[in-house]
């Protein structure tokens, strides 16, 4: 066989490959979500985060709202490497009053996939200086991260961020 | 004395000692490329352009079918042991052997020429395509959510098909430079 034609198949193959990983991902996506809501709660859009107050479902966190968040980022001390993204506040507060949190409420943001999850005081996450946010990971999930001792370096961080629970105390 | 057949002095082996540890040392500089390089750049897959280039250049230097894989294996076992990568040993152990076995795929593929521009920038494209599909293909093993923004994984592909290219062209031109400041022509010598 040519040298021409092998390098056409080649081409060839790895756009069928992209084709099918994107096909296999719209499925996902399309076969996820709006399985929640019950009775009078939100409808979760595929892909977004769905955020409990005191067990009932009061909304969630999808790409839409981040046309209203404001992108930050800081420097990991572990790697050096740039987190970028939302903080976990900004993210809260558009589905949930201000006025109704308290500093001892607690937040725990879980991932079910990894089996991991964050417990976080009001406090802590209001406190703009511990960077308690949101990064997009390489396949587009949001993971967790901060300056926070318990969770600033990798195996701390939480991963594929899938629920997102307010108790209040 | 006895009269043992001596199999194990008369089979030549597929890789010299010199050519191991070549590999080695590649497979060592790809991890050290991925824990001391950084680009500021925050796209997906751009630590590619550090490695696939590493890659290349060992598949170029032993130019053998298997080197690449080999490269890949090995800093896979280191990576795994020193605990990079966001998703368990394991994850990271099959992703960097992934990017080895694509790549040397590849080039057996299409004939062999690590130095050939488009063959080395299509190898280390696969390569690094190999590595995002173990990744991929972990996450939705492991029930991981569906991408946060809709095209958030067509973009990551797009950042890992380009930055693979762009290793695996660096790595073909290494290549070219490195035989015309005469290296290939001091292995020959040595061997």
């Amino acid at each position: 066989m040519a040298q021409r034609t092998r390098v056409l198949i080649a081409v060839l193959a790895l756009v069928i490959l992209i084709g099918a990983i994107v096909g296999v991902e719209a499925l996902r996506r399309s076969s996820s979500g709006q399985a929640e809501g019950a009775s009078g709660e939100p409808t979760l859009a595929p892909g977004s985060i769905p955020i409990y107050v005191d067990g009932r479902l009061e909304g969630s966190f999808s790409p839409t709202d981040l046309e209203a968040l404001e992108q930050v980022s800081f420097v990991d001390a572990e790697e050096g490497k740039t987190q970028e993204g939302w903080l976990l506040r900004d993210v809260l507060l558009l589905h949930v009053d201000q006025d109704q949190m308290q500093p001892e409420d607690t937040v725990v943001v879980t991932s079910g996939s990894r089996g991991k999850s964050a417990e976080l005081t009001w406090a802590e996450v209001d406190d703009a200086a511990n960077w308690v946010m949101f990064d997009l990971s390489g396949r587009s999930t949001l993971k967790l991260v901060s300056v926070l001792e318990r969770l600033d370096v990798r195996d701390e961080w939480i991963q594929d961020v899938d629920r997102i629970e307010i108790t209040s105390e | 004395m006895t009269d043992q057949p001596e199999t194990a002095a008369t089979t030549r082996r597929y890789f010299s000692t010199f050519q191991l540890i070549l590999l080695a040392l590649f497979a060592a500089l790809v991890v050290v490329a991925k824990i001391a390089l950084r680009l500021p750049l925050q796209l997906p897959g751009h630590s590619g352009i550090f490695w696939m280039t590493i890659v290349v250049v060992a598949a170029g230097v032993v130019h053998k079918p298997g080197a690449a894989s080999l490269v890949g294996l090995t800093s896979g076992i280191i990576a795994g042991f020193l605990g990079l990568g966001d998703f368990g040993a394991l994850n990271t152990f099959l992703s960097y052997t992934a990017v080895g076995v694509g790549a040397d795929l590849t080039l057996w593929l299409l004939g062999g020429n690590a130095e050939n521009l488009m063959i080395a920038t299509l190898a280390a494209t696969f390569g690094h395509m190999m590595k995002f599909l173990v990744k991929w293909g972990f996450g939705i093993v492991t029930g991981a959510p569906v991408g946060f923004v809709a095209l958030g994984l067509l973009r990551a592909l797009l950042g890992y098909v380009i930055f693979g290219a762009l290793g695996g062209l660096l790595g073909a031109l290494t290549l070219k430079a490195l035989r015309r400041a005469g290296f290939f022509q001091y292995l020959a010598e040595k061997r």
